[in-house]
């Protein structure tokens, strides 16, 4: 089956996500399209899976113009789409969640017909892809790989012929990822196509035939990929954005004898089903660590236990000599203490109340009965301004702006004044590049000011570029610190799904003498 | 010994009848919670079926186009609940509170003129051939068509649901009407069926608690059996096998409350009759702890319910 996408527009608004788009899939290939966020990849993308109809442009399918209206349409013809949010219902089995999206399902789903009736069809790619996985696991108890190899199986038992990847390695800890590399390299064998929305340099270099790049809503070009390099990629993708300025990170050294800013002995917090345990973490002041970890795996928890938001079942966090949480007490919130949670938009802000109370909330104890609400309004101007947040009027509802625009303000609110520690969950997440790096830049210059950074992320190479070290979070525990100038994203990703380090690093970074504080967190 | 067994199993039996129409309320309610949706109107929806089951068998004199008619009482009654909650996107909870109050009043008006009249029963098992079985069959007697029927809903609504593609997607659209929209499934068609089979339930044990059970109207005969079902819903996990013990143990509770009263214990009567309402929410607070780590298997879907106040 051969798509040409011809002179695609789309608009939202003011903004043109896609001008005049053409692009070829051909069978057998796997296109990748590479782009920043907010790029248009996902946009173009979505217009092909008859998400939302293209303003102008045509669809060819094997040469004939078609028009997609609707995600059914495109199934029908042979187009499937995996989305970076997977539709799977977590109390449900894996034969269940295969059955709701099965075209022609049976009318009877008796487990022990699908062992030996014509309806095994509906398990044989799950036994091609996945041949470990029981049909009645459920899939609350799945990986996250796991999840992402099913939503593959669902899109393949509709028989598509043409299958859109969207950021599927964005999630996956990277021996994962080098799996799903090859089945995407099998898939493209076996003669169909693939397009892989990401924008990351390993994805492309690993599995794509030919690389598309496009850079703010047009396509910049489009290469073999033998002909290409990843730095004459990269200078494609950020384009005059190479101008920026350099994020500045102090190097490990100006801190490494100094005595940490915060403590964190011996951990517990549980929360639902959730838990962390044993955590032991020392941080000096002007250090980044990073947490890195497949989501789910206590990250959340843990940040909230330090900002005061869960209570300790055990252990202590102290700040510089202080005791800032104890299991002894109840948790509380501290002025020297700031928080950036994951998704901001809903978890940090009131949406019904201005930007300007918003920005004046996080400080509300210092707020006199009366507030003057002038300097308040000066802040959130400032933050405003620095951070582009749009549209920029402080007396909107925090309500009428976008989940990214209020991102920009909540990491304004939080990183202004003296802070001893910043917890950062996500902070860039879902921020087109421009944005994440002014975050970016902001986060660490409050480091170099002497905060102590505690940064959650899951974008790995984010966190081996600027973090001056990086522990894994595994179940709930702490399962490998590493200084990623001396480990490779292998390590880490064992470390992410608890699989032992072979001999090689037998001797991790954490044991080295020179740097007693790394060795008490071991 | 012999005399312990005999009053066990009376009691055992007599605690099934008595939780028949609770259970029937507790079946329908878990399946329309099962789609996402709650409906505390399911009270005034039992009292509207036990007046019209009632007013109907007396009218015509057949009991069973009394029973008939009661399910047809529940459904309509449980579509107010529809329109206002899928058509209007009205919030669950008042609109199922509005509905109970509404069944209470529609069925104490219509229902006047029927109080006290005398109507012929379903019947039951005696002098057929389970009265001949040895020992079981004076047990066995006294069971009438409504408890059999509840009974054989169990089975049959556990089928459905998790053996059949419709029962499937029912599930997954409790779980999550985002995603069984995003399959391609309409989840309000689910949730309106869902709806009108509680609503069918509860009519359905209006009919049993006057048709059968007590072959009498009272206004306000329900006596919070309707709620109380709510809240066994979660005793039961929302699955149908465990809505029997779950029912039973209201039934029990009523059935000792009748017991001991005949015994001549020395509570006053009024202390005695909350006994099938203590016991069953005592055993929802103690579940309740250990339920809460792991959701109790709620639907979660069913979580929105209680987050949005639009």
């Amino acid at each position: 089956m051969n798509i040409q996408l011809y002179n695609i527009t789309k608009r939202f608004g003011d903004v043109t996500a896609n001008d005049g788009i053409s692009l070829d899939i051909r069978a057998g290939e796997v296109v990748a399209l590479l782009g920043e966020n907010g790029a248009g990849k996902s946009t173009l993308m979505k217009m092909l899976f008859g998400l939302y109809p293209p303003d102008g442009g045509a669809i060819l399918i094997n040469d004939r113009e078609t028009t997609i209206e609707s995600p059914q349409k495109a199934m029908s013809l042979g187009i499937g789409m995996v989305f970076q949010q997977f539709n799977l219902v977590p109390a449900l089995s894996v034969l269940d969640n295969l059955l709701l999206a099965y075209p022609k399902s049976p009318f009877w789903t008796f487990r022990r017909l699908f062992r030996t009736s014509p309806r095994k069809a509906v398990l044989t790619y799950l036994q091609e892809l996945a041949p470990g996985l029981a049909p009645d696991t459920l899939v609350r108890d799945l990986s996250v790989g796991q999840r992402q190899l099913l939503e593959l199986v669902k899109v393949l038992n509709l028989d598509a012929k043409v299958l859109i990847l969207d950021e599927p390695t964005s999630v996956l800890p990277p021996q994962e990822a080098e799996r799903l590399w090859g089945l995407i390299r099998k898939l493209a064998e076996a003669g169909r196509s693939v397009v892989l929305i990401t924008h990351k340099m390993q994805d492309v270099m690993a599995c794509a035939h030919r690389v598309v790049v496009m850079r703010a809503g047009r396509m910049v070009q489009t290469i073999d990929r033998k002909q290409c390099t990843e730095s004459s990629l990269v200078s494609l993708m950020m384009g005059d954005s190479n101008q920026r300025s350099a994020i500045e990170v102090t190097p490990r050294e100006a801190f490494a004898n100094r005595p940490p800013r915060i403590s964190i002995r011996d951990l517990h917090a549980r929360h639902g089903a959730q838990s962390v345990e044993n955590i032991r973490l020392d941080i000096a002041p002007g250090e980044i660590l990073g947490v890195a970890g497949v989501s789910g795996n206590g990250q959340h928890l843990l940040a909230d236990a330090l900002v005061g938001l869960t209570p300790l079942a055990r252990g202590e966090v102290i700040i510089d000599g202080y005791l800032l949480q104890s299991a002894s007490r109840p948790p509380s919130t501290s002025g020297r203490v700031s928080y950036i949670p994951e998704q901001p938009a809903v978890n940090a802000v009131a949406a019904d109340l201005s930007l300007t109370t918003n920005v004046a909330l996080s400080h509300f104890r210092h707020l006199s009965f009366f507030p003057a609400w002038a300097p308040e309004e000066q802040l959130t101007r400032n933050i405003i301004q620095r951070y582009q947040v749009r549209p920029d009027n402080p007396a909107l509802a925090a309500g009428q702006l976008s989940g990214g625009n209020l991102q920009k303000l909540v990491v304004g609110r939080e990183l202004e004044g003296d802070k001893d520690l910043i917890v950062a969950a996500y902070p860039t997440m879902g921020l087109d590049a421009g944005a994440a790096h002014d975050i970016y830049q902001a986060l660490f210059a409050k480091a170099n000011e002497g905060a102590a950074v505690l940064w959650i992320s899951e974008d790995l190479d984010d966190l081996m570029s600027y973090a001056h070290r990086i522990a894994v979070l595994q179940g709930g525990r702490i399962s490998g610190i590493f200084d990623p100038r001396e480990c490779d994203r292998l390590d880490i990703g064992r470390a992410m799904t608890g699989e032992p380090q072979p001999a090689r690093t037998q001797r991790p970074p954490e044991q080295k003498p020179a740097d007693p504080r790394v060795r008490a967190a071991s | 010994m012999e005399y312990f067994a005999t009053e066990l199993l009376t009691l055992l039996f007599a605690a099934l009848r008595s939780a028949t129409p609770v259970l029937a309320v507790v079946l329908g309610e878990a399946m329309t919670q099962r789609s996402g949706v709650i409906n505390l109107g399911v009270e005034g929806q039992m009292l509207l079926g036990a007046m019209t089951g009632f007013a109907v068998a007396s009218v015509t004199g057949d009991p069973w186009l009394g029973v008939m008619a009661a399910c047809f009482a529940g459904i309509a009654l449980s579509m107010v609940h529809a329109i206002l909650v899928l058509g209007c996107g009205a919030n669950q909870i008042a609109s199922g509170v509005a509905v109970l109050i509404l069944g209470g009043g529609l069925s104490a008006y219509y229902g006047t003129p029927f109080v006290g009249d005398k109507i012929d029963t379903l019947g039951n098992l005696n002098h057929t051939f389970v009265s001949d079985i040895p020992l079981l069959g004076q047990f066995l007697g006294p069971i009438t068509p409504t408890v059999l029927i509840t009974l054989l809903a169990i089975p049959a609504i556990s089928i459905f649901l998790f053996r059949t593609r419709t029962g499937l997607r029912w599930r997954s659209t409790g779980e999550s009407q985002d995603i069984t929209r995003n399959l391609g499934h309409n989840p309000v068609h689910y949730q309106l069926a869902a709806i009108a089979f509680g609503g069918l339930m509860s009519g359905f044990a209006g009919a049993a608690l006057a048709v059968d059970y007590t072959a009498n109207w009272v206004e306000g005969m329900t006596a919070g059996r309707g709620l109380v079902a709510v809240g066994l819903v979660i005793v039961a996990r929302w699955n149908p096998w465990y809505a029997l013990p779950a029912a039973l143990l209201f039934g029990a509770s009523e059935a000792l409350n009748l017991k001991l009263q005949s015994w001549g214990v020395n509570i006053s009567p009024y202390l005695l009759a909350t006994l099938p309402y203590m016991i069953p929410l005592s055993v929802l607070m103690l579940s309740y702890r250990g339920l809460r780590a792991s959701g109790g298997g709620m639907p979660a879907g069913l979580s929105v319910v209680f987050q949005s106040a639009r």
